[in-house]
């Protein structure tokens, strides 16, 4: 049986502008995700900002109504047997807020075993397993205040898993963290994996989801648009290849950003995208298989300066990029 | 949950828990308003100096009863606690309630202390035999007014300020319960309304169980002031019951 099984799932918000004469507009967040995971899986949901990961998320976490679609978590119904669900799951946030930062570490987790139930003879414990765990212990008596983003993000997710949840829910963990602080973090999210928790993660890193999820789901505009494990999204695109053009054009008329157009008209070239660097700019053209477009890109930047070229086998992110931006 | 969450939380929430804001509102401005009125009254001529002493200690505990449970629950949505608190599966009742004991106890304990430095200060005479009594009717004073507190709470969570209602209902408080101007003394509606408010019965309890009146007598001043204070508590719950489920539906609370 799937941990979590979600059908047709649907949001819309309704907001209002002005304060005499009120506008309506409805937004569709969320329009019909369906997807399933399994015990023991680390499950990825992508998708641009604003793609609706958020609002899937509350809706899973019996936060939010779906406005239509029903889901389902070890059987339980999110809407009907709310209270129940919530004993199962846990849900950590990204971002440095969502602690009692007058407070210490310990008694942040306190007060959370409190409202999980947790036993209070095992509570003790319990909060020390996990503070060794993420790699707080002898820091539990200061006040998070005090503390850096990295552990705070840490301590989140001990609080997630006080209760020992069936189904671990991390969105965006790791924002902001800094490159040693992600890859000590990304070390634990592997760490619950391996010991056998299911987990459903969004993150903006591709490598991340790459290196972490068995299996990812593409949303985009409210809608699934890919699902698949990594090898296979990255199959999606490597029949074919991808040429990476750096470019130095500044400013200018020169801008290789009005060239992108003619670029993507090239026969063989499946997308083109920009990306910014320091000192210019690299043009990402996706490939058909046994086309050789470099001579054509090449051409049609004529008037630029371009710096090295190469041509390389597709990645995560780049099957995302296509998938994201068709 | 209901104690020890309830103190945790307080503790995590209430931003006045530092003495150079706790000492100042809770331990001295009381002092400034019972002075105030004892000497407006004095200047006037009426009212002794009990009355107003009484009074405004007992009244000064909406202070953190209003304040201190409007933090408590609204400020989660500074902290960005609350979504995370509302994917919980802890019993909404006890989490609410549990978090009112702290204020109620820290309601109780500014009245008294107003009152006995109050009393002290100004040389009104409280006699020992009366403390046992004061105690308890300004600990049902303190709860009768948190219930009040819950429904201010939940208000303050829907509208995310807290000062602004808290002030008010205070406003309110000070002049409706009898606190300075004796309920025969005001407009026949306000004293019907005031007959409705928590404190106004603990206040009159309390100006006679100092002027000797036994437990007993006062009794059933005590049985209203809690029975207000059950309805507002009630209310209150309900009201926070009705701001999460609109939360679900309409996305209300913009919870992290
Ligand atoms: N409470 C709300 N009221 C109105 N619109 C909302 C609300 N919450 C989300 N939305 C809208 O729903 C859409 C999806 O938002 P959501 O937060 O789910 O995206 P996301 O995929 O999590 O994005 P990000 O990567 O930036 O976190 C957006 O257009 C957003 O503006
Ligand atoms: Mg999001």
């Amino acid at each position: 049986m799937s941990i979590l099984e979600a059908h047709d799932l649907r949001r819309t918000f309704t907001t209002t502008t002005g304060v005499l004469r009120r506008n309506r507009k409805q937004v569709e967040a969320v329009r019909g995700v369906s997807f399933a995971i399994e015990p023991g899986e680390l499950f990825g949901l992508l998708g641009p900002n604003g793609a609706g990961k958020t609002t899937t998320i509350k809706m899973l976490i019996t936060l939010l109504l779906p406005t239509a679609g029903s889901a389902n978590i070890l059987g339980l119904d999110v809407v009907r047997d709310a209270r129940e669900v919530r004993r199962h799951i846990g849900y950590v946030f990204g971002g440095d807020r969502g602690l009692y930062e007058r407070l210490s570490a310990q008694d942040n987790l306190r007060y959370f075993a409190e409202l999980y139930a947790v036993p209070a003879r095992d509570q003790r414990a319990r909060i020390g397993e996990l503070l060794e765990l993420v790699g707080l212990t002898g820091r539990e008596k200061e006040r998070v205040e005090g503390f850096s983003r990295g552990m705070r993000q840490r301590l989140h997710i001990a609080r997630g898993l006080l209760h020992d949840p069936a189904l671990l829910f991390l969105d965006e963990p790791s924002i902001g963290i800094d490159p040693v602080g992600a890859r000590e973090l990304r070390a634990t999210i592997a760490g619950l994996r391996s010991a056998g928790k299911t987990i459903l993660l969004t993150t903006h890193y591709m490598f991340e989801a790459d290196e972490l999820c068995d299996r990812i789901a593409v949303l985009s505009q409210g809608e699934l648009v890919a699902e698949g494990t990594p090898a296979q999204l990255k199959a999606r695109v490597t029949a074919g290849s991808v040429v990476e053009v750096e470019t130095f054009s500044g400013v200018g008329p020169a801008d290789v950003r009005g060239k992108v157009d003619a670029v993507g008209a090239l026969p063989g070239v499946r997308s083109v995208v920009v990306d910014d660097r320091p000192d210019g700019e690299t043009v990402v053209v996706q490939v058909e298989p046994g086309v050789d477009v470099t001579a054509a890109v090449l051409g049609t930047l004529s008037g630029i300066r371009v710096g090295r070229v190469v041509t390389r086998e597709p990645t995560l992110e780049d099957a995302y990029v296509q998938l994201v931006s068709s | 949950m209901l104690t020890v969450g309830g103190v945790i939380s307080f503790r995590g929430l209430f931003n006045w828990l530092n003495p150079y804001v706790y000492v100042p509102t809770m331990l001295v401005a009381p002092i400034f308003q019972i002075l105030l009125f004892v000497y407006i009254g004095r200047s006037a001529g009426v009212g002794t100096d009990a009355f107003y002493l009484v009074g405004n200690a007992v009244q000064y505990a909406s202070i953190p009863c209003l304040f201190a449970m409007a933090n408590t629950i609204a400020g989660e949505r500074w902290t960005q606690t609350l979504g995370i608190v509302l994917s919980t599966p802890a019993n909404r009742v006890a989490l609410f309630v549990g978090r009112s004991l702290p204020v109620i106890a820290n309601g109780w304990f500014v009245a008294m202390f107003s009152l006995f430095v109050g009393g002290w200060v100004l040389g009104v005479d409280l006699p020992v035999s009366a403390w046992p009594g004061i105690a308890l009717t300004i600990a049902i004073a303190s709860a009768s007014c948190t219930g009040l507190g819950l429904l201010q709470a939940a208000l303050a969570l829907r509208v995310r300020s807290t000062a602004v209602l808290s002030n008010i209902v205070f406003g309110v408080l000070l002049v409706f319960t009898g606190t300075n101007v004796a309920l025969d003394s005001l407009p026949e509606w306000m004293a019907t309304a005031g007959r409705l408010m928590p404190l106004t019965h603990a206040i009159e309890a309390c100006r006679e169980v100092v002027a000797g009146a036994s437990l007993s007598a006062v009794a059933p001043l005590l049985l209203r002031e809690g029975l207000i204070g059950a309805v507002f508590a009630v209310l209150g719950l309900a009201a926070l019951r009705w701001v999460e489920a609109e939360s679900r539906r309409h996305a209300t609370l913009e919870l992290q």
